[in-house]
């Protein structure tokens, strides 16, 4: 179960709460030892007063009465604001200021209880009071001397009451608020302590997404000084890698170049001769003729996307303004050797590298020709912040689970009949390198007619005028 | 590489005389080719080198010939002063449609009807493809030449890449405009006076050149 709240909850979830929880259990915890000690100082503090109160009124009432006035005259000298709430018990009699004999508790109102001075808190009319019962000594230098008598008073609590409601309730704001706080410091402790983390975050989703320049920043952080130092070596030495595999493809295709072009060049003399050959070195020359051909294609290919692997991104240098649909025409029809229907609105323009996006609609009309049984039409639509040029296919379509491999370098169609369809593997890995160069990408849907239907798509502003 | 290229232009009906050196290169200009094709990887010195001692005394038109689509090898070789290039794999027959392309366009300024134009203190005689700054004679190669003329015929108007390299270099629409760029930075060393800060030609941004009356 905590496993499971661990892994719902994040770090950051984790700590804050904690934080939260802690300085709410501490807050509360001092609230109420605060509380107790208070209200049992205040308490013990109210006792002692009464008890001084009591005893002085009872005193005073002695002595009135010593002087042989009535009981009754007695109680009603007692003054103080407010008057004292009292009752004596005087030879069998009860003389009450406020305070009625009944109210008394049994133990106390018995006559017989030896008296003596106490303290108690009761309950009188459903109100918390503290009771005191005085004895009243007999006044012995009298001749003949009264019994003794009991004087009782009872003081009201309101005052510290009031007090503790206070009190209880500014330390409960007091606890909630230290929580709150809590809570607080925590999101902002995690949010620090996790922000170099976030930097990690976003170098290994750069990093992941092909950006084999992001490095980790450790900015001086000794605790985060070996993580950020082994990530880096690690991307260093991973760039380091793919420089070397495209420096060496693009060397080897260098290389072959120059071969390449002798063996084109000897091709094309035999095939202008082709009537002065026996019949039986015509056959082998077609197929060294289309084997060749598709030889030139890898090692163009090969150097196109080794190259822009080693080029820095997003050379504004080579960029320059394109009028799309102008572009999509002539690339077509130079690819096919046919005119290919292209709609869409006229005078869409964008600031591209028109070799580049040349490269993209050509290796897309091919694609379209050899897998996708000829292609039907080319649709340039601008919207929002993209433009967007669809190449529409009459083939079968491209299944879903084929539609992000045949985008990987040499990832030959499956075709059922075995035959070759003459790609080389490299043509749509190719588009989507230079889509990306632009800061766009290539996607596969299912045309309306039926067929595929390749959508490259790259940033624009719907601004741009030639 | 070289033996084949001469077997296949001399098929596509090209007279050939073949250099396989630098310095055989430079030798051979004497023999007054129309023509010069010039790969940039050679045994004894580099094809930029060669190509610059080329221009010091001759306006023949120079093809280079690169291994490298990199911007760096083809503007160098632009920049050292060569009028148009192809890249390897190539073939005789593209090879060839290219040097008719340079050798229709050098020769058609001789074809020219008469026109002059005036531009500021520029003029320019297309019959005598000359080209004179405030009456100094500027020396431009054909190419240099074609670019400004065709800037010229515009009479202010904005050239854009796409027109230069049709009328100039007879590419269609899928002409490198690196050409067209680096041959307006050529034709500003020798045309402006401060070739930082062009009075004549004129880059019109995202659009293309003009020439305008100083």
């Amino acid at each position: 179960m905590a496993g499971r709240w661990r892994r719902r909850l994040g770090l950051r979830a984790r700590v804050t709460l904690a934080l939260g929880a802690l300085s709410l259990a501490v807050a509360g915890s001092m609230a109420i030892v605060s509380w107790t000690l208070v209200t049992h100082s205040q308490l013990d503090q109210r006792r002692q007063e009464v008890l001084a109160e009591a005893e002085d009124d009872a005193g005073l009432v002695g002595l009135v009465l010593a002087r042989g006035a009535a009981p009754g005259q007695a109680m009603a000298a007692l003054t103080g604001t407010p008057p004292p709430v009292a009752l004596l018990w005087r030879d069998g009699a009860w003389y009450s200021a406020g305070l009625r004999p009944e109210d008394l508790p049994a133990r106390l109102s018995d006559p017989t209880h030896s008296g003596r001075t106490q303290l108690s808190p009761e309950q009188i009319g459903g109100r918390d009071v503290l009771l005191v019962e005085v004895p009243i000594r007999p006044t012995g230098s009298l001749p003949h001397a009264h019994g003794g008598g009991r004087y009782y008073a009872v003081f009201g609590l309101d005052a510290v009451e009031s007090l503790e409601r206070r009190l209880a309730l500014i330390l409960l704001a007091a606890a909630v608020g230290t929580g709150a706080a809590g809570i607080v410091l925590g999101r902002w402790l995690s949010d620090r302590a996790l922000r170099p983390l976030r930097g990690l975050t976003e170098a290994a989703e750069a990093f992941a997404q092909g950006d084999v320049e992001a490095r980790l920043e450790a900015a001086g952080d000794p605790d985060l000084m070996g993580l950020a130092r082994s990530f880096n070596e690690t991307a260093e030495a991973f760039g380091r890698r793919v420089a070397a595999d495209a420096r060496f493809a693009g060397d080897v295709s260098h290389e072959l170049r120059t071969p390449l072009t002798t063996m084109l060049n000897s091709l094309e003399l035999m095939e202008n001769r082709r009537d002065e050959l026996p019949d039986r070195l015509r056959e082998p020359l077609d197929l060294l003729a289309g084997d060749l051909a598709r030889f030139r294609t890898l090692v163009v290919d090969l150097i196109e996307i080794s190259r822009d692997d080693t080029a820095s991104h997003c050379d504004h240098d080579e960029r320059e303004r394109i009028e799309i649909m102008r572009l999509c025409r002539h690339t077509a029809a130079a690819t096919v050797g046919r005119d290919v229907r292209v709609d869409g609105p006229d005078e869409l323009y964008l600031d591209g590298d028109k070799r580049r996006l040349a490269r993209v609609v050509a290796n897309l009309v091919a694609n379209a020709e050899t897998h996708g049984h000829g292609v039907r039409r080319i649709e340039v639509t601008g919207c929002g912040a993209r433009l967007c040029v669809a190449v529409e296919d009459h083939g079968p379509g491209v299944a879903p689970a084929e539609r992000d491999r045949i985008f990987q370098r040499f990832a030959r169609s499956v075709d059922p009949a075995g035959s070759d369809s003459g790609g080389v593997g490299l043509g749509l890995a190719i588009v989507e390198r230079h889509l990306s160069w632009h800061g766009g990408g290539v996607l596969i849907e299912d045309a309306d007619g039926g067929g595929a239907r390749f959508v490259a798509w790259v940033p624009w502003d719907r601004r741009l005028r030639p | 590489m070289r033996r084949v290229l001469r077997l296949a232009l001399e098929d596509e009906g090209y007279e050939m005389l073949e250099a396989a050196t630098g310095r055989e290169g430079i030798a051979a200009l004497r023999l007054a080719p129309d023509v010069v094709l010039l790969d940039l990887m050679l045994p004894d010195t580099d094809g930029f080198g060669v190509c610059r001692c080329i221009r010091r005394d001759s306006a023949v038109p120079v093809i280079i010939v690169t291994a490298r689509t990199d911007s760096h090898d083809i503007v160098a070789g632009l920049e050292a002063g060569a009028d148009d290039y192809v890249t390897k794999p190539l073939v005789a027959k593209e090879l060839s449609a290219r040097i008719r392309a340079l050798l229709r366009r050098t020769r058609s300024v001789e074809d020219v009807v008469f026109e002059a134009f005036t531009v500021g203190e520029l003029e320019l005689d297309v019959e005598a493809a000359t080209c004179r700054r405030a009456g100094v004679e500027l020396s431009l190669t054909r190419t240099e030449f074609r670019l400004l003329a065709e800037l010229a015929r515009a009479e202010g108007r904005v050239c854009s890449r796409d027109h230069l390299l049709e009328k100039v270099w007879g590419y269609g629409y899928f002409g490198d405009s690196r050409l067209v760029d680096v041959h307006i930075r050529r034709l500003r060393k020798k045309v402006e006076r401060d070739p930082a800060t062009p009075e004549y030609v004129v880059t019109a941004r995202g659009m293309g050149y003009r020439l305008v009356p100083g």
